[in-house]
């Protein structure tokens, strides 16, 4: 799998250009700006991107705008976003384009290397994956009268481990349960949540960010 | 039983013990008043014959500094007096000319001529008082031992036999009643020019003053939203990084380890020195914040281990006893701290000295190298990093780093925050 790397920190990108080397990754690209990074897209389109969000020249949201603009280029391209913390409006950002193949992780996900690599498959293969992290911030900000408040405590963990972007294999295995309980904890939050029950993993993880997007502040 | 009889006796002795110190106090300015009025009147002399102009500015801050000392002491007996003063330029025409186009300096005159006259005659008299008091009523107790007629009262009358020693008993206790009747309008009359011509012009705008502490109090609040950035950034982009590079070269190590052990422990050695690097990093952060040394061995010690540490041999004086507010501290660490920097890396010195001194109310510190000069602000020198920190604290930096040397660092801080 092609791989360019943007991180402007030179010890991190060699400890990532290491790692994926290693993974059996061909590393095309390892740039440390922006444009650098959109140059290298444009000139060899990779499987998948990996960005980091501070980047010169404010080392604000510079990963976050060229995430965007490489994907308005080459909307096939998958992109995972590394991020020092979690910040809703960076990963609002990243999303509100599609949640196909896209990533907002944080960065020390990367150290857990079957996760993070199950993550960047998942991505490159045009699913989702978001930081378990975020997921429970957008869980933390609820109403009162959330319906969230009728899952049982195994549904709230299989709905948050669906926001994160994972399939019902990956849910299954991650609880340790059989895929047909997981089959039946998702029926039964579809129905809680009154949302159309859909069995497709990147629509359904657009179905559940849109509905804390719209109950959740 | 405050509220009983005792009450009101510590009242009546309190008011004329109160005045006594006043007119004592006034008499401590009037003194220094009539110094400086009379080296005043030495320069100007010089002046007219025309060697006196560069001494000017220097015997005006002299009035300056004896001016505020009254306002001081007024301050402690009653309403506060505020020094009007806009801070010194830097160059003695520059200073001159500031004084005079300062209204505070007429005032400022007046009252020194007149306290030096009045203020030191009332403060010498009251101060007397007491003395006077104890001589005359005394006396009947040892007259007997002194010849006769010799003795005479102390306004001169003579003190001989029993009418002596009831007028003199007598005038003691005038001048007791004198203290005690008149002590407390005296101590004020002694004041009264000092509230009247050293308090800020009443028709001075104050609003350039306010516009002035407005505009460093935004200054503070930038440069701590600028420090907050500072130390944010470096976490997250130092130390942050660093510890998941940590993290990352970790798990590449674990998953190396089954088919490379070689590479796992590149990895392994790579992921160490980066928590190295985490570590130092993070040391600089907290010393950028608050340097530990400050807490542990106060400012002098501080500077001392910064002065031991400099690659250029460092001469450290410092005076400051007591205790300032820790970002005072802080800030002239700092200042010492890139000042010794700067010398080590480019001003070729042999020599540097650091010197702290504490005055009432400010904290001044002085570094001088005796280095090639032509220190410039800008330049990739911290002077621009010095003077962002200082006056954020309201405080003063001065530079004076002619070709050739020697460099002058000099910076004023406000203790009283």
């Amino acid at each position: 799998m092609r791989v360019v790397i943007a991180e402007d920190d030179a010890l991190l990108r060699a400890g990532l250009e290491l790692l994926l080397r290693g993974e059996g990754f061909e590393v095309v690209a390892a740039v440390d700006t922006p444009d650098a990074f959109l140059a290298a897209v444009d000139e060899t389109p990779p499987d998948i991107a990996i960005v980091d969000v501070r980047m010169p020249p404010t080392h604000t949201d510079e990963g976050i705008k060229a995430a965007v603009a490489a994907r308005r280029r080459h909307p096939k391209l998958a992109v995972l976003v590394l991020s020092a913390y979690v910040e809703e409006s960076f990963a609002t950002d990243l999303l509100a384009e599609g949640t196909n193949g896209v990533g907002y992780l944080l960065k020390e996900r990367v150290g857990r290397v079957e996760r993070f690599l199950e993550a960047l498959h998942r991505v490159a293969e045009g699913g989702t994956a978001i930081d378990p992290e975020l997921v429970a911030q957008l869980f933390a900000h609820r109403r009162a009268d959330d319906p969230l408040d009728r899952l049982t405590p195994r549904e709230r963990d299989v709905l948050a481990l669906m926001a994160e972007g994972l399939g019902n294999v990956a849910i299954a295995q991650r609880l340790v349960v059989t895929e047909g309980a997981v089959h039946k904890h998702i029926r039964n939050i579809f129905a809680k949540l009154d949302l159309r029950p859909t069995e497709h993993t990147d629509r359904r993880v657009a179905a559940v960010l849109r509905y804390f997007e719209s109950t959740g502040r | 039983m405050p509220d009983g009889n005792d009450g009101a006796v510590v009242r009546a002795l309190r008011d004329p013990i109160d005045a006594l110190a006043r007119l004592v106090g006034g008499l401590g300015t009037a003194v220094l008043a009539l110094l400086t009025a009379l080296v005043l009147i030495v320069v100007g002399a010089l002046c007219l014959v025309g060697v006196g102009l560069p001494l000017l500015p220097w015997a005006l801050a002299a009035v300056r500094a004896v001016a505020d000392r009254e306002r001081q002491r007024l301050s402690r007996w009653g309403e506060e007096v505020i020094s009007p003063y806009d801070p010194w330029p830097g160059g003695w025409s520059a200073r001159l000319r500031a004084a005079a186009r300062d209204p505070a300096t007429p005032r400022d005159l007046r009252w020194l001529f007149v306290h030096a006259v009045f203020g030191f005659a009332l403060g010498l008299f009251g101060a007397l008082l007491p003395l006077l008091a104890i001589e005359d009523l005394t006396r009947p107790l040892y007259m007997w031992a002194l010849p006769p007629g010799t003795v005479t009262t102390s306004v001169g009358i003579p003190a001989g036999g029993w009418t002596g020693m009831v007028s003199s008993v007598s005038l003691g206790a005038g001048w007791v009643a004198i203290l005690v009747g008149l002590g407390p309008a005296m101590a004020r009359l002694q004041a009264r020019p000092g509230r009247r011509l050293l308090a800020p012009h009443p028709g001075l705008d104050l609003s350039a003053r306010v516009a002035e502490l407005t505009a460093t109090r935004a200054a503070a609040l930038d440069a701590h939203t600028a420090e907050l950035r500072r130390i944010e950034r470096s976490l997250h982009d130092g130390t942050q990084n660093r510890l998941v590079g940590v993290t990352v070269l970790l798990g590449a190590a674990r998953r190396a380890l089954k088919h490379d052990p070689a590479l796992a422990d590149g990895a392994l050695e790579q992921a160490q020195s980066a928590a190295e690097q985490a570590l130092a990093e993070l040391r600089a952060v907290v010393r950028g914040i608050l340097p530990p040394v400050l807490e542990q061995r106060g400012l002098g010690g501080a500077l001392a281990a910064l002065a031991a540490g400099c690659a250029v041999p460092c001469r450290v004086s410092a005076d400051v006893p007591g205790s300032r507010p820790a970002s005072v501290d802080a800030t002239a660490y700092f200042v010492v701290a890139e000042a010794l920097t700067n010398i080590s890396k480019h001003s070729h010195a042999r020599h540097a000295a650091v010197e702290v001194r504490q005055t009432r109310d400010r904290l001044c510190v002085r570094v001088e190298d005796d280095g090639r000069g032509g220190a410039e602000e800008g330049a990739g020198s911290g002077i621009v990093g010095i003077r962002r920190r200082v006056e954020a604290y309201d405080g003063h930096v001065t530079l004076s780093s002619p070709p050739g040397g020697p460099t002058v660092l000099e910076v004023e801080l406000p203790c009283v925050l």
